[in-house]
């Protein structure tokens, strides 16, 4: 098989896809259905809340009522005693001694580990702890102290039905040990703060402290013709998913079966053989669709995603039978992903011009929080940049890629740009323009990067910036910061924020394609739906490039096989993955024509191919049917032409089958590796003088995609990033009560997620470069939107009042103090 | 909290479920949703937010969207429930106008949008942008997905009122 031929990439990380054809049918098309669309809209989908299997128990995890406590004792006999319950598993039991939740040594990672080569960036990283200690800092499957509260601890109850397993744990005597709890990183860090997890850290409450430093912001702060300070704040928010957490696992002697609500499940699949000593080929997965997930069910050290399956593992084992442990609504919010707490003080030079000189930026940050300097670093010309990143322990659940963990980055990067361009009284669409570039270079530079690898060479800002401006009409809208008073007294704003596109193609990822007797095909690999429209966008590549119609082809991945995709279903769905299926695809298309040309020779019969006086390359298939290119009326079903294969009796061919595995450089940014598209939003809003209240009115995203597979998935992606990024924006917030560290809206009623009358109207625009990294030159944008949007809602929020409100969310309450010292500062709003 | 198991023994119940009676003996704090998802297997009737905030274990009884959640089956004794899996088994085209719109991304919450829109469709069949916005309002999609489901709704009232003609 030549793969040169097939147009099959090498793996190059750097270089643009040079095999992608002129023109599709498929791919690229409005108007293509949602293959797991009347599935899900039919009720019929399944997914792992709704699998119930005979003789099923039902596992609930005591979660902890303190923010930070001890177990001094513990009596489960009550619990136990209880007709209908089958089985508690206690924390000190000796199945559990060994069971940190940290277990996959050889992972990749989102720079939450040290410098061991895997670090998201080139920083200098130290740890405060070792690293054995940090790797506990997700505690263990069940553990006797509690570290937030909410904390799965203690025990775990399988019994008859849900309510038994709940009224079981009610049952359990614990002797508590209460222990001084801290909610904030600034409080974790005073002198003489009480320890907020002893047994990891027993001299302070840090963590993990980075420092990242491009060029000489000191240098660069003295070239500066102004220099301004600001602080920010971003307080944590929660994934509040759809679907509330559960598993199911059945342990038959030598054999495991798992159902995993998780999105990298394959990984869960791996470190549960580790921990309990399975070979993996003794372990089955079935991953039914994911009640969404937003990145952090692809963590491999939370409690949720590989922890439950451990405790359902213990309990299935001693049982017999099959276990579902599952959250409640509380539950999902005590431990699913969530974002981190995180100050942040910022100090940035400029020149006049709206050349950004230098930037400095200090971050602390509660429990595996994220720095905000990357943007800076991937996306301007800025040459001189210091980032002082501190990380905290503070008692509440550790926080977790949710959509994604760029959030904070985004975040610094348009307060940044928002706050220079107000400063300088410029139009912010220009300071953007002005300091576009990469990693300090200029647009020049990059200009000579993409032909070099062979990239088309377009001005990605500059196109984005003009679609937007024309689609707010923003030379005619955007005005003096709080100047614009509308018939209806409310102040008027317009927004406007950037940064580069996610380039998320990295990592590895494989994928195989089977056309069954019938003509029909499976592409077999480990998937998790979280609602990217990974099923019909990879059939599409698939049947694109096989020539097959796209009602012949399913993704077949609620069954893993042994192959698994990069971030199953999130950042790399196309990026990465679909490099693996478009290779297979064309593999396994050249194996059909072979197979089209070929005659079977037995010994007392030869049976003809399809096509007996013709070569491979004599043909080709469109619309599942093989035809010659010559005489496209001679053609042959593609069924007629596999008819014989993998059938066990009378079968003569060997199964149509063909496998691609594909690297994009390792997990993790690698420098050098530059971020070539662009994003750009602009946002209009209205702000109530009297209540303080934000009314979004219109968000127009301009994403560079680079190429969109499916369209409407793309744009579904940019106003659902809306909706979410506007709710981050303007409303959703963990509140805890101080005293007792106890979440006071942990429930769908109290934490707001927005709903479709938050959002006035989206603008959805998509651009088309070609300059993306993945197959047919695309780049992600789920993770985008909603990660940009608080942004660019906070520059129309200052537009409209004068003032900035710079702590997220920008609830009514802030929102009216800062009009109040707008006021006091103009002597009233004009 | 959850209530205990022996607080007042078990009662006897008919429904009506999408067209077929259901004899039952159940709990008296059972809600319509667990015994519609978890005793009858009709899984399409899903359990998010646990508190009638979300609207995904949206149901039709009697005429009337309800959040099944909230209601204790009990209370259900003779009434006319009808769950999302009636609508392909009867050709409402709101399932197809779902998928043709992508109204849906991870799909947890659809069901819970497409009965409400259902019960929507089933007293104004012709409605405009702000009638769809004011029946679904209630449901939360954590997705976003928000504004395809005008243009789902709009196509499937469109069909049924052809298929009127």
């Amino acid at each position: 098989m030549d793969k040169k031929k097939l147009g099959i990439m090498e793996i190059e990380p750097l270089v643009h896809d040079r095999y992608c054809q002129d023109e599709f049918s498929l791919i690229g098309k409005r108007g293509v259905s949602r293959m797991c669309g009347k599935e899900k809209a039919g009720g019929r989908a399944e997914y792992t809340r709704d699998v119930q299997l005979p003789g099923m128990l039902y596992c609930r995890i005591l979660p902890s009522p303190y923010a930070h406590a001890r177990i001094k004792s513990m009596s489960t006999e009550k619990a136990e005693a209880l007709p209908g319950v089958r089985a508690v598993l206690r924390y000190d039991d000796p199945e559990l001694a060994d069971k940190p939740l940290f277990g996959l040594e050889t992972k990749f990672n989102a720079g939450h580990l040290p410098s061991d080569g895997q670090a998201f960036y080139h920083g200098k990283e130290e740890l405060a702890v070792t690293l054995e200690q940090w790797k506990q800092g997700a505690g263990r499957v069940l553990d006797g102290v509690a570290w937030w509260e909410g904390h799965p601890v203690g025990a775990a109850v399988a019994a008859d039905t849900p309510e038994l397993a709940e009224e079981a744990l009610s049952l359990i005597d614990i002797e508590w040990e209460e222990l001084p709890m801290i909610l904030n990183p600034l409080d974790a860090l005073k002198p003489g703060a009480p320890l907020v997890a002893a047994e990891i850290n027993s001299k302070n409450n840090i963590i993990r402290k980075l420092k990242i430093e491009h060029g000489d912001v000191e240098k660069g702060f003295k070239e500066a013709d102004k220099v301004i300070k600001f602080e920010g704040r971003r307080r944590p928010y929660t994934v509040a998913d759809a679907e509330p957490m559960s598993d199911v696992v059945l342990w038959r002697g030598d054999n495991v079966e798992i159902w995993a609500h998780q999105q990298q499940a394959y990984d869960g699949k791996i470190i549960f053989g580790m921990k309990m000593g399975i070979p993996l080929n003794r372990i089955k997965l079935h991953v039914p669709y994911q009640g969404s997930q937003f990145g952090g069910g692809g963590n491999p050290m939370m409690h949720h995603t590989h922890g439950v399956h451990i405790i359902s593992g213990l309990l299935s084992k001693r049982t017999n039978r099959p276990v579902k442990t599952f959250y409640n609504r509380r539950d999902n919010f005590y431990n699913l992903s969530q974002d981190a707490d995180c100050h942040t003080t910022f100090k940035v030079g400029f020149k006049n011009d709206g050349t950004i000189t230098a930037v400095k930026i200090d971050n602390i940050c509660g429990k595996m929080g994220q720095y905000g300097i990357d943007h800076l670093e991937e996306n301007t010309r800025i040459p001189n940049l210091l980032l002082n990143y501190l990380e905290t322990n503070i008692n509440v659940a550790p926080a977790y890629w949710f959509r994604c963990e760029q959030n904070h980055n985004a975040l610094c990067l348009s307060m940044v740009f928002d706050h220079v361009a107000v400063e300088l009284g410029m139009d912010p669409t220009l300071v953007a323009l002005k300091n576009d570039g990469v990693e300090g270079h200029d647009m020049e530079y990059l200009s000579k990067f993409k032909r070099q690898h062979g990239f088309p060479d377009r001005d990605s800002l500059g196109e984005a910036i003009e679609l937007g401006r024309k689609a707010i009409d923003w030379d005619k809208k955007w005005h003096e910061p709080g100047t614009k008073v509308l018939p209806n007294g409310k102040l008027h704003g317009m927004g406007f924020t950037w940064t580069h596109e996610w380039d998320d193609t990295r990592g590895t990822a494989c994928a195989g394609v089977i056309m069954h007797c019938d003509g029909t095909v499976d592409i077999l690999s480990q998937k998790s739906d979280d609602g990217l429209n990974a099923m019909t966008t990879h059939c599409q590549i698939v049947a694109e490039e096989m020539g097959l119609k796209l009602e012949d082809v399913n993704f077949r991945f609620f069954e893993e096989v042994g192959f698994q995709m990069m971030t199953p279903d999130g950042s790399c769905n196309l990026a990465v993955d679909a490099y693996c299926t478009r290779n297979a695809a064309r593999e396994a298309k050249q194996k059909l024509l072979e197979y089209a040309t070929t005659p079977i020779k037995l010994i007392d019969i030869t049976y003809p191919p399809a096509f007996p006086d013709n070569y491979p390359d004599d043909l080709d298939v469109n619309d599942s049917v093989v035809y010659l290119k010559a005489d496209p009326s001679i053609n042959v079903p593609v069924a007629e032409v596999v008819k014989r294969a993998t059938l066990n009796q009378g079968g003569t061919r060997a199964p149509l089958f063909a496998w691609n595995w594909h690297r994009q450089g390792r997990y993790g940014t690698e420098k050098g590796r530059h971020r070539l598209t662009r994003q750009a939003y602009f946002c209009e809003v209205e702000v109530d003088p009297g209540t303080g209240g934000v009314e979004v009115k219109k968000i127009v995203n301009i994403n560079d995609v680079g190429k969109a597979i499916s369209p409407e998935t793309c744009e579904g992606q940019q106003y659902g990033g809306d909706y979410m990024g506007a709710g981050r924006a303007l409303g959703e917030e963990m509140i805890y009560d101080p005293k007792t560290g106890v979440k006071l809206n942990a429930n769908l009623i109290d934490y707001k997620v927005f709903t479709m009358r938050d959002v006035d109207t989206t603008v959805n625009l998509l651009l088309e470069t070609g300059m993306g990294y993945g197959p047919y030159g695309l780049n992600g944008i789920g993770e985008c939107i909603a990660t940009v949007v608080p942004g660019v809602i906070g520059a129309a929020i200052y537009n409209a009042i004068g003032e900035w409100v710079d702590d997220h969310p920008m609830t009514p309450d802030k929102v009216l103090k800062a009009i109040s010292k707008a006021k006091a500062k103009r002597g009233g709003l004009k | 909290m959850m209530q205990k198991q022996d607080d007042g023994g078990d009662k006897k119940i008919t429904m009506k479920i999408n067209n077929q009676e259901y004899n039952m003996v159940i709990k008296p704090h059972w809600t319509l949703r667990e015994v519609i998802h978890d005793k009858l297997g009709l899984t399409g009737t899903k359990e998010m937010c646990d508190k009638g905030a979300c609207g995904s274990c949206t149901v039709i009884a009697d005429g009337r969207p309800i959040l099944s959640c909230m209601k204790l089956a009990i209370e259900c004794e003779g009434q006319e429930i009808e769950t999302v899996e009636n609508l392909e088994v009867t050709g409402n085209p709101l399932v197809e106008a779902y998928a043709n719109n992508h109204a849906m991304q991870c799909g947890y919450c659809t069901p819970g949008f497409v009965m409400t829109a259902k019960a929507l469709l089933d007293r104004n069949s012709n409605p405009n942008v702000e009638n769809i916005k004011d029946a679904l309002e209630g449901n939360i999609c954590r997705c976003g997905t928000y504004p395809a489901h005008i243009g789902a709704v709009l196509e499937a009232a469109k069909k049924l009122e052809g298929g009127k003609k």
